[in-house]
């Protein structure tokens, strides 16, 4: 088969694992209540708001993705230079990978809310642990596995020079990055300050006010995970995947362009960078019609 | 290995560390104020955002080296290696800052404003009138927006010059060369994100100014990682 068309499959594959990657990490820190707005659910027990939800963000989420994800990228490679079948590989490091995950949150949670108990008489629910690991430990199973396929597929078809626990490592990170910019924004700023009017942000000195009763009982992060899955979690993927395939794809069409002006691989790489300069310009246009679009809807609000 | 081999690769790796560091404080970053509408900026943390670009951009970077044909040594075809990192850098941050703004507005409900100046120097709009009161600014305005871009691109180019110099020394291993490009770029991201403590919104936030001391502070730094560098290479 030709070899680009190949290599555009591959891209494509690589881009749907990478959304569906991005979309269950942001759920899954939703569900563990990580990154950022931990700090509300952390600074919650403080304000009098005793809470049923999961909390376990002791490091940055980029810096544990990239542990859980360099994990099991170290157990795939180990197994596929053994001489095991690839999906084998990749499959059986995900699953160490994911349990890596549990240990990581098991422990973090019990630190972190026994350390506001004896102070703010925050509680530490036993079946809030059980009910919570296994909806954290399947979605982290998910992103792990998708964004190991992706890492897989950059290097055996995408041309990148790393091994796989390092492209893994990178991805881990990146994705970590892009699910505590984005996604986990709806979950704090809005999800977990529902009782205040939609459209001003949380002034300070509402901070720790969190929500502590859903619309059927008492809140915890499965609701969340609920709430977020329709805009901040499948955004978050939308964010990684385009990511993926965009980078690649300014790369691939680069060089047909290239083949079809029978330019040199200068002449191809240059087209690929200024393909990717102008989904840059694309960005910056949209994030300003958007924002102009905040402004005439919301209006001032002084 | 002679000398003048060994002095190209030392600058390159020096110049790539006050590159990085430079290009971290253009990153509009907000922690977690930015990640409740607090703040303006994007809801992370300075390393982690940067350490998130830049790495795409070395892989980006990596990949262009590893084409058949580029010789890291020409100078045309390392200028290619950078530029194409910037650019995945630059389309990296470039569509987390857009899904963010797009999380903000649409998710959250609120007007990207910016706090550190009245009116935004690039489209002229007033600022202040759409911050709440009791916040600091939210979301990705168009200002911080263009300074993340210029970030991202510095970024970009940092970790490619860095990725060459590396090859330059003899690390033509890329896992090798990968591995040492990647604990590079978080040791200046990290004492860039030291002397921003915390957030900053961009290139018009007052904690801007403070760049030199940071770009200094890596310039010292990357010196003596590339000296230790050079030992390696030379298998001391």
């Amino acid at each position: 088969m030709d070899p680009t068309l190949l290599t555009l499959g591959a891209l494509a594959l690589a881009g749907a694992a990478a959304t569906v990657s991005g979309c269950a990490e942001d759920l899954e820190s939703d569900v563990g209540s990580q990154s950022n707005p931990n700090s509300q659910v952390q600074l919650g027990p403080q304000m009098g708001n005793i809470h049923r939800y999961f909390n376990k963000a002791i490091s940055g989420e980029p810096v544990s993705y990239g542990l859980y994800v360099a994990v099991a990228g170290a157990v795939a490679w180990a197994l596929m230079n053994a001489g095991y079948n690839p999906i084998l590989g990749l499959i059986v490091g995900s699953g160490v990978g994911a349990i890596t995950h549990g240990a990581y949150s098991l422990s973090a949670y019990l630190g972190r809310i026994v350390g506001q108990s004896k102070n703010f008489n925050q509680p530490v629910y036993m079946d809030v642990i059980s009910t919570h690991m296994g909806p954290m430990m399947g979605h982290g199973f998910i992103a792990i596995f998708t964004m190991l396929l992706a890492a897989y597929l950059a290097t055996l078809a995408l041309g990148n020079p790393f091994p796989l626990p390092l492209v893994a490592l990178i991805f881990g990170i990146t994705v970590g990055a892009i699910g505590s910019s984005t996604g986990d924004v709806h979950y704090g700023a809005e999800r977990e300050y529902q009782k205040y009017a939609f459209g001003g942000g949380i002034p300070v000195a509402n901070q720790g006010d969190i929500d502590i009763k859903a619309e059927t009982g008492i809140r915890n992060g499965l609701d969340s995970s609920y709430f977020c899955s329709r805009l901040g979690g499948p955004l978050t993927g939308l964010c990684f995947g385009l990511i993926i395939f965009l980078d690649g794809w300014r790369t691939v069409t680069g060089n047909i362009i290239g083949d079809i002006m029978g330019a040199d691989l200068v002449i191809k790489a240059l087209l690929a960078i200024i393909l990717g300069v102008l989904i840059v310009i694309a960005t910056a246009i949209v994030n300003r019609k958007v924002e102009v679009y905040a402004r005439n809807k919301y209006g001032p609000y002084k | 290995m002679d000398i003048s081999s060994i002095i190209l690769p030392l600058v390159e790796i020096t110049l790539a560390g006050a590159i990085i560091n430079a290009s971290v404080h253009f990153v509009p970053v907000g922690g977690a104020p930015a990640a409740m509408a607090t703040s303006t900026g994007v809801g992370t943390g300075t390393t982690q955002l940067a350490a998130g670009a830049g790495f795409t951009g070395l892989l980006a970077a990596a990949g262009m080296a590893a084409q058949p044909g580029i010789i890291a040594s020409n100078p045309l075809h390392a200028l290619l290696i950078m530029l194409s990192g910037a650019v995945g850098a630059m389309i990296m941050l470039g569509l987390t800052m857009l899904i963010g703004q797009l999380i903000y507005v649409y998710g959250v409900g609120i007007v990207p404003a910016a706090d550190k100046c009245d009116i935004d120097p690039i489209t002229k709009d007033p600022q202040s009138a759409f911050i709440t009161p009791g916040t600091t600014g939210h979301g990705i305005p168009t200002v911080c927006f263009v300074s993340g871009l210029i970030g991202a691109a510095l970024g970009g180019i940092g970790g490619g010059m860095a990725y060459v110099g590396l090859l330059g020394l003899g690390f033509t291993i890329p896992a090798i060369a990968g591995v040492l490009a990647v604990g590079f770029f978080f040791m200046n991201a990290v004492l860039a994100s030291y002397n921003i403590g915390g957030t900053i919104e961009g290139f018009h936030d007052p904690k801007f100014k403070k760049m030199p001391n940071g770009v200094i502070a890596s310039t010292v730094s990357s010196l003596v990682a590339a000296l230790i560098l050079v030992g390696m290479s030379m298998g001391l």
